[in-house]
């Protein structure tokens, strides 16, 4: 006996825009992420346009009176793991808006936001049934979300160097930064974006529950800023200067870049070496874990 | 052949038979938890199947173990020869599904989802997604944060439907339906099974699929009690026997009759005096064996119904305690093939007290 079941017309290959990953896919994360992009990316173009309007003017006029807060000098020279003294205004002026913690604590409330939506948010929301379901492999899915995510780290770095040359055309000729040199900074943080969004991502792998992924996320970040900082707040402390490595500031050194206008490159090996194991252990759980909405 | 329900053999396969669905004692457990146990379902294409279980019996395990959603912890899980977790893209790319509680992304019309679910499957949904639109009367401009529940229903069976799967795993799709919707979805899922696809439709309620699938496991606490045709399942249920005797008149009940110990006449009647059976023909003993025993005593009889249970009253009895209610479990072991189809000749069902 012949069955009746009618063999439908095979269907055609996804159009692949990037290798493995999935046009539609990276189309939906995007939509997703699109205003949560846009509303970060104006604000870090407003802060880095003030930073980089007032900063200057601010170490300026240090310079001029020769004279730094002593606890501010302390803290500058912690976060740029440098003596700051005998750098140049514009050198110490843009390294501090491009490492401000303003500026920090946006770009890592951006990964965090983008970074936890899948797979936590997903799960939270209900919607992780419809995703899964979807003719794609879990390690496709993954490497269209990380498309979009990178191509909206793009929008909001536009939006900070953006902001910095806005500020920038109000300064005097002489406080303007070097643009190459700030340009060699810009991978080094962005590999720091990206290092706090791929924690941000894995601890979404691990958990169902996104304000569970969130909090992972910044207190691996704050503990890891904090670690740089920790014997400036008290000398005692003076020994985790021996577990600086631990802290991502200690391979985000903007002012030794502006000084020496040479690449970091081993800070920069080092952060995507992280970039690289974190989103391959983010691969692992997805790949490995149960999904369900409920 | 006797079986406890935690260990029933696989249905038999016809040899060369491509089964849509197949699986083979999975086991989900969620630590210590209970998901499912030993579970075996052999789905032809082009058949109805109704999953019927009650809320937390284990149906939407086994529909994300069936959709790669889950892994399982023993046992295996196919669909269309690939294995669910290993090959899950796959046989998610001949699968169209919608999962218990659907939730769609707010910021999706109709439109938008067509496109963008067209993009990823590589296939465009416009036509025949527009078309479905149309025999559900979904306004497909409306964004899904404005849509009714009803409405997101539509439109995730528009979604599962439009790329014209050979498979579709629906868990309890009718929810929100209103009966005219429901009425539809129906014909639409006879019309995908007449073309080929296999239908597997959960649901906690009998009447539904009752009116759709020709066949229906019935899962009990993680596990599957019953595994059979409707009509099958009628005829195996047997008779519901209640004699009520003139006082002290009520003669022994013979040993092919036993009487359901649980059962107690009501307060107003002298104990004794009634008899509840359910009673199984055999080859044995016959209807006409009670008939004749009946007959024989019609003189102390005071009134007597004997019928059939009807479907809900035998559905009932699956979900019901067993301290409760002595129900017999059954399996049918043979696959569901359509009738033009080869087939395994059938076997009746067997049952366990």
């Amino acid at each position: 006996m012949t069955m009746s079941y009618k063999e439908p017309a095979p269907l055609r290959p996804a159009p692949l825009l990037i290798g493995l990953a999935s046009l539609g896919l990276i189309v939906r994360a995007l939509r997703e992420i699109l205003w949560t992009t846009l509303v970060f990316a104006g604000l870090l173009g407003g802060i880095s346009m003030l930073l980089s309007v007032a900063l200057p003017r601010i170490q300026e006029r240090f310079m001029r009176r020769q004279f730094i807060p002593p606890g501010l000098q302390q803290f500058r020279d912690a976060l740029f793991g440098m003596d700051t003294r005998g750098a140049g205004v514009a050198d110490v002026a843009f390294s501090l808006a491009w490492s401000h913690p303003i500026v920090i604590a946006l770009l890592a409330a951006h990964a965090i936001v983008v970074c936890t939506r899948v797979l936590a948010g997903e799960v939270e929301r209900g919607t992780a049934d419809v995703l899964l379901a979807l003719p794609v492999s879990r390690a496709r899915l993954l490497i269209s979300e990380t498309i979009a995510w990178a191509l909206s780290a793009c929008l909001l770095f536009a939006g900070m160097v953006l902001g910095t040359w806005l500020g920038v055309q109000r300064l005097d000729p002489a406080l303007h930064p070097s643009w190459p040199k700030l340009f060699t900074i810009l991978p080094n943080l962005m590999l720091v974006y990206f290092v706090i969004g791929l924690v941000a991502l894995c601890a979404s792998m691990s958990t169902d529950r996104k304000v569970r992924a969130v909090l992972t996320a910044v207190i691996i970040t704050i503990v890891s800023i904090v670690i740089n900082f920790l014997y400036t707040l008290d000398p005692s402390l003076e020994f985790t200067k021996q577990i600086a490595f631990l802290s991502l500031l200690d391979y985000y050194r903007p002012l030794r870049v502006m000084l020496s206008g040479e690449w970091p490159w081993r800070d920069m090996l080092i952060l995507a070496s992280a970039c690289v194991a974190l989103w391959i252990a983010s691969l692992v759980v997805l790949r490995r874990r149960d999904v369900a909405t409920t | 052949m006797l079986l406890p329900a935690s260990h029933q053999a696989h249905p038999a396969i016809p040899p060369g038979q491509d089964l849509a669905i197949d699986v083979r004692n999975l086991t989900k457990r969620y630590g210590s938890r209970r998901g499912i146990t030993n579970v075996n379902l052999a789905i032809a294409p082009g058949s109805l199947y109704g999953f019927l279980g009650p809320n937390g019996a284990g149906k939407t395990t086994t529909i994300r173990c069936l959709l790669g959603l889950l892994r399982a912890t023993s046992g295996s899980a196919r669909v269309l020869g690939h294995d669910c977790w290993t090959q899950g893209d796959k046989v998610r790319t001949q699968v169209g599904s919608i999962p218990g509680d659907l939730r769609l992304w707010p910021w999706l019309t109709g439109m938008r989802a067509l496109k963008l679910f067209g993009l990823i499957r590589g296939t465009s949904l416009l036509t025949k997604g527009k078309e479905l639109a149309d025999e559900l009367e979904l306004d497909l401009s409306l964004p899904v944060r404005k849509m009714s529940r009803g409405n997101r229903q539509k439109l995730g069976i528009i979604l599962a439907l439009a790329h014209q799967p050979r498979v579709l795993i629906l868990d309890e799709p009718t929810t929100a339906l209103d009966p005219l919707m429901q009425d539809r979805l129906r014909s639409m899922l006879r019309r995908a099974a007449d073309d080929g696809a296999a239908v597997f439709f959960s649901s906690h309620t009998l009447a539904e699929v009752e009116a759709l699938c020709e066949r229906v496991a019935i899962v009990k606490q993680g596990a599957i009690v019953a595994d059979s045709t409707l009509t099958l399942l009628r005829a195996d249920a047997g008779y519901d026997l209640d004699v009520l005797w003139l006082e002290n008149h009520a003669p022994k009940p013979p040993a092919w009759l036993p009487l359901l110990a649980t059962r107690r006449p009501a307060s107003t009647e002298p104990q004794g005096s009634r008899w509840i059976a359910r009673f199984r023909p055999t080859k044995d003993h016959t209807l006409a064996d009670v008939l004749a025993l009946l007959h024989h005593h019609k003189e102390a009889i005071a009134d007597i119904k004997l019928a059939q249970p009807d479907l809900e009253t035998l559905f009932r009895r699956f979900y019901e305690s067993d301290a409760d209610d002595p129900r017999p479990v059954m399996h049918l072991n043979q696959a569901h093939v359509p009738s033009d189809a080869t087939q395994p000749t059938a076997t009746p069902p067997s049952m366990t007290p």
